[in-house]
């Protein structure tokens, strides 16, 4: 009892504290733990693909300040603020949480969330960059949906830098499907040396209730481009629809309703009104006599 | 029924009954004043809280997610069980051939007419968009057990109304006809309409009698399924504490408490008020007070099926509904109701004093509180404790806390209910004047004979 109340007062308490954005305070005997974790390129890239995952969809791109407009905001990997917590504190706030930034304590393993630091450390000024994105080109994507063959075909060009579109060989495009809540990924080719490829689509896609699908195909953040975002296409299998309100089931609707239930309830209702117009009738008789 | 009188005799008794009974009718003084006074002013205070509901939302009350039903529905469920009473004295008394209980039949309709009426606007006050109070008829699934409860409760006004209107025909007639000149004109006019040419011949009388019958059984199928129908809000859920089979019985059982205590009181005030101890005698207080104690210890056999087997067992989640109630937050009220609403009743009343007038009015007004507050432990402590845990909401989610507004509107309730009894009061005979001279041997036609 005591216990749950204590909870519940943390909980009250941490609900009001976010909402305040104070300062996050970390335990002195957490801030200056040390990263186990070696500072190198491995690392570095082990972590980008956690961060990719895990923390992009809030945080955004590190340097393009686009993270999600929560209150308070998730900060951006390069930000001052970001860097200038101590490895303990990074460990420390990925681990727990608070409010808006979710706790990672029972999703990513203690090295993982050392490797992740190891990545924010790449946009520390005082750490050397071990990962450079090179600036990303300028690119041209082609693709028209093959609905007899359920293929997807591709064909992307890329800036020489002088001005004019070459073929593009041996880059990764992604194809998804566009769904209510965003992009469903559904697989990648990798261009051929004519800059072309074909992606055929798998049969378990599942498309809107008579089988339409969106297809958006992209290439990686490498290239500057439009995302194509195909016409509809019937590639995949008709949505099911199951009825949500079943037969004979507490509140359920006047078509579902349970027959028995029904009959009962007129039949009672039925029963009660016609005695009781009776008896209006009879009120009527008594008057009418009264008349007489 | 005593021996026929002599022609001469009846008529001075009739006219003593009727001066006596319409005495509530002519009366009309500072305190009939000071009184409608009150009732307005709360009622209006009342109506100004629903108006800010109205306009602010549900938010103004202390319901939030968790705890959707609050005081609101457990003083509709109060006001269901108080009205129940209608059934029990003015039809199944009478169809057990109880005669004492003939002189109660019409309080205990007015108390049945105002308790119901009002469990019906409650749950209109209870919307948060009472605009769209239709809907409950235009759109209702027929398998949900509010609509089964919309239902009854019409229907059981519809019935509770003629209950009393038919009875009312001879004795509007009378008024009509032999009326002192006290009774406002407009009110004869109400008569004069109402009688609906009421002659007293041996076919209009057979009609009533034919009619009332059919009432009065109509009304026992009828009346046990506002209250059952009433728990099974409650019972057709899978909540610990309501999750019981025998919530329409206890229901029931619990509204006969409630019922006879409120007819108790009006009774008492009636015979201060109006001067009629020759009729609401301490003979009739006496019966009321054994009554009250059958009904009481039924209750208490309900109660007991109710808290202990439950107790006994402890199954998880309905033992922390429980220790609640038993040792936790609600410990306090709960024990309160079950002591004022149940122990004492039950041990004063089998002693005689206690059935006399005053004390058992007493009594009553402390059955009739604990019932409200027993409707309030029935309906909050259960929300109070969902099976899924309670997390991330603010601290005024987790628990229920009735606000000034809630308490507005509930004041209201009250008020209006004593209000639709003190206007029946005002207008008709508190007691069936025919049926009264009838058992006094007064023969239907004198009673019918038109004013010399
Ligand atoms: C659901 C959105 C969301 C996700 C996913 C998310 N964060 Fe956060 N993060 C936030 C928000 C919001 C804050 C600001 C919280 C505050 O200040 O109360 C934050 C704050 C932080 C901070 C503290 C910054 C400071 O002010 O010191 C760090 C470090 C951090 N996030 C790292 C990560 C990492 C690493 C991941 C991925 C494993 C991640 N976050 C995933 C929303 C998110």
């Amino acid at each position: 009892m005591k216990k749950q109340f204590t909870l519940t007062l943390v909980i009250a308490l941490m609900t009001v504290y976010q909402g305040m954005a104070q300062e996050w305070l970390v335990p002195d005997d957490q801030k200056g733990l040390t990263n186990p974790s070696e500072y190198n390129l491995s690392n570095v890239k082990k972590g980008k693909d956690l961060y990719m995952k895990n923390c992009k969809s809030c945080h955004g791109d590190p340097g393009k300040h686009n993270g999600l407009p929560l209150v308070p905001p998730p900060p951006d990997m390069v930000s001052e603020q970001m860097q200038k917590n101590t490895d303990g504190e990074l460990f420390f706030k990925i681990t727990k949480g608070r409010g808006g930034m979710p706790q990672f304590e029972t999703t990513i393993s203690e090295d993982d969330r050392w490797r992740l630091i190891n990545f924010i450390r790449n946009f520390d000024p005082s750490h050397e960059q071990l990962l450079v994105d090179a600036p990303p080109q300028k690119a041209k994507l082609l693709a028209s949906v093959n609905e007899v063959e359920k293929k997807v075909e591709i064909f992307a060009e890329v800036d020489d830098k002088n001005g004019s579109f070459v073929k593009l060989p041996n880059a990764a495009v992604k194809i998804s499907a566009k769904k209510a809540f965003g992009n469903l990924p559904i697989g990648e080719v990798l261009t051929n040396a004519e800059g072309r490829a074909e992606y055929q689509i798998p049969e378990t896609l599942i498309g809107d209730e008579s089988g339409m699908v969106n297809i958006v195909v992209q290439l990686d953040e490498n290239y500057v481009t439009d995302n194509v975002v195909l016409d509809a296409a019937k590639v995949g299998q008709p949505k099911p629809q199951p009825r949500l309100i079943k037969k004979e089931i507490l509140w359920s609707t006047n078509e579902n309703v349970q027959s028995w239930l029904l009959l009962s309830y007129l039949g009672a209702v039925g029963a009660a009104w016609a005695a009781i117009g009776y008896v209006v009738f009879q009120i009527f008789k008594i008057w009418r006599v009264g008349k007489e | 029924m005593e021996k026929e009188k002599s022609p001469e005799e009846s008529r001075k008794l009739l006219d003593k009954i009727t001066f006596d009974l319409t005495r509530s009718i002519v009366k009309r003084d500072e305190l009939t004043n000071f009184w409608y006074f009150i009732l307005i002013m709360f009622a209006l205070v009342g109506l100004w809280g629903w108006g800010i509901q109205v306009r602010d939302g549900l938010g103004v009350t202390g319901m939030r997610d968790y705890v959707s039903w609050g005081m609101y529905i457990a003083n509709f469920v109060f006001f269901v069980a108080v009205s129940l009473i209608g059934f029990l004295i003015s039809s199944a008394l009478h169809l057990l051939k109880i005669k004492w209980s003939k002189v109660i039949s019409r309080v205990a309709e007015q108390v049945a007419i105002a308790g119901v009426a009002l469990a019906g606007i409650i749950i209109v006050m209870d919307m948060g968009r009472p605009d769209r109070f239709l809907n409950v008829f235009l759109h209702g699934r027929f398998a949900s057990p509010i609509i089964w409860d919309v239902t009854v409760v019409t229907t059981y006004l519809t019935i509770s109304v003629l209950l009393f209107y038919l009875p009312l025909l001879p004795d509007l007639a009378l008024l009509r006809d032999k009326g002192s000149d006290d009774i406002p004109q407009w009110k004869r006019n109400v008569y004069r309409i109402l009688a609906l040419g009421w002659k007293g011949n041996a076919e209009q009388y057979k009609l009533m009698a034919h009619a009332m019958r059919i009432l009065m059984i109509l009304i026992v199928p009828v009346g046990l399924s506002i209250h059952t129908v009433t728990s099974w809000l409650f019972a057709a859920t899978l909540r610990s504490g309501w999750d019981t089979t025998i919530f329409g019985p206890y229901f029931v059982a619990g509204a006969f408490v409630a019922g006879v205590a409120a007819v108790i009181i009006v009774m008492y005030m009636y015979r201060v008020r109006y001067g009629l101890k020759d009729y609401f005698e301490d003979y009739h207080f006496n019966m009321m007070g054994k009554l009250f104690v059958l009904v009481c210890l039924v209750y208490l056999y309900f109660n007991i099926n109710e808290f202990f087997v439950p107790g006994y067992k402890m199954k998880t989640a309905e033992s922390i509904h429980l220790s609640n109630l038993f040792t936790g937050k609600f410990s306090t009220m709960f024990w309160a109701t079950q002591l004022f609403g149940l122990f004492l009743p039950i041990t004063l009343m089998v002693n005689k004093f206690f059935r006399k007038p005053l004390p058992i009015t007493i009594i009553s007004v402390f059955v009739l509180i604990a019932s409200w507050f027993k409707r309030y432990i029935i309906v909050i402590p259960t929300l109070e404790h969902p099976f899924l845990p309670v997390q991330n909401v603010p601290e005024n989610y987790q628990h229920y806390a009735p606000t000034s507004i809630e308490t507005m509107i509930t004041v209201f309730s009250f008020m209006a209910a004593i209000l639709i009894i003190t206007i029946l009061a005002k207008m008709f005979p508190v007691i069936a004047i025919w049926e009264y001279a009838e058992e006094k041997g007064i023969s239907r036609e004198i009673i019918s004979e038109p004013k010399n």
